[in-house]
């Protein structure tokens, strides 16, 4: 049994379906390619997968991961090949490897936002404020108040055929986790989002996860 | 606002996408018939139901037509497409409702009626026949509810009677001549009438006696006089999908699903399936193993369920299960076996049905005491439910649901007292056990449906018990459990005298369904959207009681609404197994013994093997 790590991109209409739903799609993707993989041993037996960072509905992303564990000597070559044989529309298989990293070493995310309309220069104004005051609910169920100033790591906006491009970088993980709809929603409640897209995640170093 | 802003916004927006693997694309420029196939409720209900799985794959073996899918928005998505003007759409093209040469509608259950007039509306489609002039957009119905058709009649251009994985492809054969010939619509229903199966309602007319009874039933330009359902032949002939449209969402029944026959044996004289699909044609478990294997295969589902009316009497059951167990214990798939009958569920079954996954169990007795079972035909003892509770309970279940019905024809109290002996001896039974599961407290739930008469079952003929009756019945039924451990669930009196009208309605009901819907109702089948005040003024304004078609006894001589539909089962032979029930005299199963339904007229399956 060896541990493997597949990555994969997930656009398109498969930013509707929920993280959920993406662990059926991967189990069911796994049977029909026919892949050996290791079963949990409890009352309920079922294939152990293990994903990466939740991804919320309505985002896009290149940057998945999803460990599972392999009972037989199939090669990295040969899971990705079958996996791609077997992903639905929107699904790239991107890399399959041996973990290095824990998943729960990750520690920040890279989004690529595009808004309709160029905004860019009240964005600016918007982002470069001293403090962004939000409330945020707490997993207890309460609420609290963060500045999420303090939380981005950094932000660049640009102008793209009219729209408007924000690139930030957000603290994503386990340990704490910034939706980017935060900041959007922030900025103003009613914005016209084409899309969102987390292109990069990193460990606690800022170097590039893996 | 764009649909994919909407999306967005929406609840579980995965139900309004399309893409999932298996759905079906075709060039739209290259088919000359296109096909939307509704499912008048929830993406997650239509999409688990095995018929549409079936007709959506043959109606796409053909390659000059294209059958795509459409269910109903849920309120929150209907909200947002009524505010943004966008039309109903299927989800394989994205293309509008009203794009399509032929919309057809599988209805299941009466509590979608409804429905099928909000798809129709939200698609851009007029909801009344009379208002659809063209050929296109013709509006096709089918499904057990069709039984009955009539109370349709105002939306649906023509009915398909019975099996469609025949009759649909020749059907949508016929459609593609006449719209190359540029036939119009009436032309083109003449000729579909005369396709046996066919129902073509605006080709009848329907007089009326004083009292309100149908008095006459009358075809015109040559229809035939009755209307005869079709059946397959050969199960193992027939078309069975070798892949489903896999969904993104987790469904109601999200699994792979093996037919294994039609039509039931039992005859039990509540039940409208136990007759609809006479005669039980078997497939062989040979062919039923092996579509399943591929099923499992093409879809990549970890979860097979056997499709009947009633698994246990499937004759093939041994031979199946020897040869779908290895495979799917192999592949860790759970096999499941629903509609087990609790006079033949053995241990043996048990101990294959747990070997993977150890799920509840159901059992339903459906009446509380031998005289009433006898009378509805349920052919299980007390001592079957007790054999049966005892090999689950020592197989370590320690919960059992058994499922009842209230206000059957010839109900007492004395019945109704014993449902809830008969869940008190199921606890005891428990509690007598030496090797029960440990440390665990035994659970019965009883769940109590509202008996509601059906076309084309022994109790067509019968009156609904009334609110008041009901009350009454519910009442004691309650006052008779004395244990905290027997939980009771009842079912709405409103819906179920609405189910009754439905039934058994005639096509003075149509305008009642119609105002209704006009009046905000939809997803009547869903308690949380259910509006019996809406339903009752709709009656009121159509000057239609809802007491003449659910409270009134018929006689056999009366002519049914649905007289002109040929199910292959005589009326004679209903009203006969009526008399019995009033004497509490049961009937043997068609496999003892042939009762003369008069199935034997399409000359297949078990009534060849008897007769």
């Amino acid at each position: 049994m060896r541990p493997v790590r597949v990555y994969y991109n997930k656009v398109g209409k498969l930013k509707y379906i929920s993280h959920l739903d993406i662990n059926r799609v991967m189990l069911r993707m796994i049977r029909k390619a026919h892949i050996n993989v290791w079963f949990t041993e409890g009352f309920n037996q079922h294939p152990y997968i293990n994903f990466a960072l939740p991804l919320s509905l309505g985002f896009e992303s290149t940057s998945e991961a999803v460990d599972m564990r392999i009972n037989d000597d199939m090669t990295d070559d040969e899971i990705l090949k079958r996996l791609s044989e077997v992903a639905p529309e929107g699904m790239k298989i991107t890399s399959v490897c041996e973990p290095v990293k824990k998943f729960s070493e990750i520690a920040f995310a890279d989004f690529a936002i595009t808004i309709r309309g160029d905004l860019s220069d009240k964005l600016n104004e918007f982002l470069a404020k001293p403090e962004i005051l939000v409330d945020k609910k707490t997993k207890k169920g309460g609420v609290k108040q963060i500045d999420l100033k303090e939380k981005i790591v950094k932000y660049n906006v640009s102008k793209a055929n009219g729209n408007t491009r924000l690139d930030i970088t957000l603290p994503a993980g386990t340990q704490e986790n910034i939706n980017p709809n935060l900041i959007l929603n922030a900025f103003c409640d009613d914005l016209s989002v084409e899309s969102i897209i987390r292109t990069t995640i990193y460990d606690s170093e800022m170097k590039i996860f893996a | 606002m764009e649909l994919s802003d909407i999306l967005l916004k929406v609840q579980k927006p995965a139900r309004y996408i399309g893409g999932e693997q298996g759905a079906v694309i075709k060039d739209k420029s290259k088919v000359d018939v296109r096909f939307a196939f509704c499912f008048a409720d929830s993406y997650e209900v239509g999409m688990s139901h095995l018929g549409m799985k079936i007709l959506y794959s043959v109606a796409n073996s053909l390659d000059w037509a294209w059958c795509e899918r459409v269910f109903a928005p849920w309120e929150d998505m209907e909200t947002e497409m009524r505010k943004n003007n966008i039309p109903l759409y299927a989800l394989e093209s994205g293309d509008k409702l009203s794009d399509f040469d032929i919309i057809g509608f599988t209805v299941p259950y009466e509590m979608c009626y409804t429905n099928i007039l909000n798809c129709l509306d939200l698609g851009g489609v007029p909801v009344h026949a009379k208002e659809r002039n063209g050929l296109k957009n013709l509006v096709i119905a089918g499904g057990p509810c069709t039984c009955n058709p009539e109370p349709l009649v105002d939306f649906v251009d023509l009915f398909l009677l019975g099996e469609g994985e025949e009759l649909l492809p020749e059907l949508l054969e016929l459609y593609r001549e006449h719209k190359k010939l540029g036939s119009d619509k009436q032309t083109f229903l003449k000729s579909a009438a005369k396709l046996e199966g066919v129902y073509v309602p605006s080709l009848y007319t329907v007089s009326y006696n004083g009292d309100g009874t149908v008095a006459e039933i009358t075809p015109a330009d040559g229809a035939p006089k009755t209307i005869r359902k079709r059946i397959i032949a050969d199960l193992d002939k027939c078309h069975y999908p070798d892949n489903f449209v896999v969904p993104y969402l987790d469904i109601v029944h999200d699994r792979a699903v093996e037919e294994i026959y039609r039509g039931c044996i039992r005859g039990c004289r509540f039940c409208q399936a136990g007759y609809i699909y006479r005669p039980v044609r078997e497939k062989s478990a040979e062919v039923a193993n092996q579509q399943a294997k591929c099923l499992c295969e093409n879809t990549g589902y970890d979860d097979l369920s056997l499709l009947s009316l009633s698994t246990s009497d499937y004759s093939q059951i041994d031979e199946l299960l020897a040869k779908m167990l290895p495979w799917t214990e192999k592949q860790k798939i759970g096999l499941q076996l629903p509609s087990l009958r609790i006079d033949n569920f053995t241990d043996e079954l048990l101990e294959k049905v747990a070997s993977v996954r150890k799920s509840g169990l159901t059992f339903a007795p459906e009446a509380g005491t031998q005289r009433l079972r006898d009378a509805i035909n349920k052919n299980v003892t007390e001592q079957n439910v007790l054999d049966t509770c005892k090999v689950a309970f020592e197989g370590g279940y320690s919960a059992v649901k058994l499922y009842f019905m209230m206000g059957l024809p010839t109900e007492t109290m004395e019945d109704i007292a014993g449902i809830a002996d008969l869940a008190q001896k199921v606890i005891d039974l428990y509690y007598s056990l030496e090797n029960r599961p440990k440390g665990k407290g035994v659970t019965v739930s009883i769940s109590c449906a509202t008996f509601i008469p059906k076309p084309f079952t022994p109790f067509q003929f019968e009156p609904q018990n009334d609110f008041n009756q009901i009350e009454e019945k519910q009442k004691h039924l309650r006052d008779c459990i004395k244990s905290r451990k027997i939980s009771v669930s009842l079912h709405n009196a409103g819906t179920s005298l609405i189910e009754a009208v439905l039934a058994r309605g005639d096509r003075r009901v149509g305008e009642v369904i119609y105002t209704a819907w006009k009046k905000g109702c939809k997803f009547d089948g869903w308690d949380e959207y259910f509006d019996f005040e809406k339903w009752k003024e709709a009656f009121n304004e159509c000057g239609v009681t809802p007491d003449f078609y659910a409270y009134r006894k018929r006689e056999y001589d009366e002519i049914m609404p649905w007289e002109h539909i040929d199910l292959g089962i005589s009326k004679k032979f209903l009203a006969r197994q009526d008399q019995l029930a009033h004497k509490s005299i049961s009937t043997p199963n068609c496999r003892q013994k042939c009762a003369g339904c008069g199935a034997t007229v399409f000359g297949e399956g078990i009534c060849c093997e008897t007769c």
